[in-house]
């Protein structure tokens, strides 16, 4: 192989390296689909969290929210739920401020913040096996 | 080029060709699988099956809460943006059905709150029907109707009694309407007095023949408006059709069920004397209403 062939045999190898990893990282990334919970943008874990609580207000079933919310994988789930409800008061984002609320007051999380948002709570009906 | 042995600086396209191709293939190689992108701003779509299925019942019970059928197609369309969102439903729905125990009310209302978002837009599933939606309920004005029972009067031959008769309600049949195609009459309201069970609303509900019915929504309401559902069967150790709520002393309380043809009782929660431990008692009254379906 001469010099030449070589120096652009070199040449080539690098400009395609820098081509590759531009289309690998930038053009074309990797995209998974097969993803847990935990991997969902903000936005949308965010949205989800605002939909369970609404789903607290129609059961009224604080423990299944809490399941609905475990595979997020929040370290402190109650905690996460007040910060994000006090977050919405602050931004006044008023459609998910008073079903957040419902769902950190049924978490024993209700701040002075929240008390004006607060859903009256009806009697709940004897569960089952709690009796 | 070489021309008359002098070599002059150029390009071996071919070479030039071959290093391109190796390099890109390289970078690919290291982007794709030595280090790819981080996993970061996953979109619904991306979800596995399990948590895709959350996020659709989350969708759902958000549905059945704000009623925003535009939100909820915009969010199930993040979800799948390639099939029939009310599909998707109807398909999780209906897996749950056949997978899934249904074991707490919570589960049936994420089931009826999953058919209520895809039924209406024509897509079918396999829990169709499964757990009906309850009829709306019927509010009116609460009318006491519980008549204490005459005091027995003692027989000829015996002392009265120095102390009066506790008036006490009486088991009172309710007369029964017209038979109609799977309808439920009101059949039965007692009212008793028990202080280990206080303020207590047992509801049965009993098919044509007598059977308890699993799975009917009984719908209880109560002053301003408010009301609450639970669901017969899900009581540990009770009859099929079982179900009871806990009320509190002073209210005035509705019982209703899907397909009901009489007309709702008001139930007081009112109190009455028992006796505990030798003594009079007072304690909030409680009752015994069943449910009868009518015969087709």
């Amino acid at each position: 192989m001469s010099k030449r062939t070589l120096g652009s045999l070199l040449v080539g190898v690098l400009i395609g390296l820098a081509a590759g990893i531009y289309l690998g990282w930038v053009q074309f990334p990797v995209e998974y689909t097969n993803s847990s919970m935990q991997a969902l943008a903000p936005r949308y874990q965010e949205e989800y969290t605002v939909m369970v609580s609404e789903g607290y207000l129609v059961d009224r079933d604080v423990n299944a929210a809490l399941q609905r919310l475990a595979p997020l994988e929040k370290q402190n789930t109650p905690g996460y739920i007040q910060d994000l409800t006090e977050r919405y008061i602050s931004q006044s984002n008023f459609p998910a401020i008073p079903s957040m609320v419902a769902l950190a007051e049924a978490m024993g999380r209700l701040t002075p913040l929240m008390e004006v948002y607060r859903v009256p709570v009806a009697p709940t009906p004897t569960t089952p096996g709690a009796q | 080029m070489e021309r008359g042995g002098i070599t002059r600086p150029g390009v071996a396209w071919i070479g030039l060709l071959l290093g391109l191709a190796a390099g890109v293939g390289l970078g690919l190689f290291y982007t794709w699988q030595v280090d790819p992108v981080i996993e970061l701003n996953t979109a619904p779509w991306q979800l596995n099956a399990t948590a895709r299925e959350d996020y659709v019942i989350a969708i759902a019970l958000s549905y059945a809460q704000n009623r925003d059928l535009t939100l909820a197609f915009d969010r199930l369309r993040a979800v799948a943006p390639d099939r029939n969102v009310w599909q998707v439903v109807a398909d999780i729905a209906c897996a749950r059905h056949k997978s899934v125990q249904i074991a707490s009310n919570s589960d049936v209302v994420v089931m009826r709150a999953l058919e209520q978002l895809y039924s209406p837009q024509g897509a079918r599933g396999c829990a169709d029907g499964q757990y009906p939606t309850p009829a709306p309920a019927v509010f009116m004005t609460p009318t006491l109707t519980i008549t204490p029972a005459t005091p027995l009067q003692p027989p000829a031959t015996k002392t009265p009694a120095s102390d009066p008769a506790i008036p006490t309600a009486t088991p009172e049949m309710i007369p029964t309407s017209p038979p109609t195609d799977d309808r439920f009459i009101l059949a039965r309201v007692e009212s008793y007095c028990d202080p280990a069970q206080e303020g207590l609303l047992e509801v049965r509900i009993f098919d044509a023949r007598g059977q308890g019915l699993r799975g009917v929504p009984v719908q209880v309401s109560w002053g301003g408006g408010q009301r609450d559902q639970f669901f017969t069967g899900l009581k540990p150790g009770r009859e099929p059709g079982y179900a009871d709520f806990q009320m509190e002393r002073g209210r005035s309380y509705q019982v209703s069920i899907p397909g009901l043809v009489s007309d709702p009782r008001s139930l007081e929660a009112t109190t009455c004397q028992a006796g505990a431990g030798g003594q009079m008692a007072t304690v909030t009254a409680s009752y015994r209403v069943n449910f009868q379906q009518q015969a087709n």
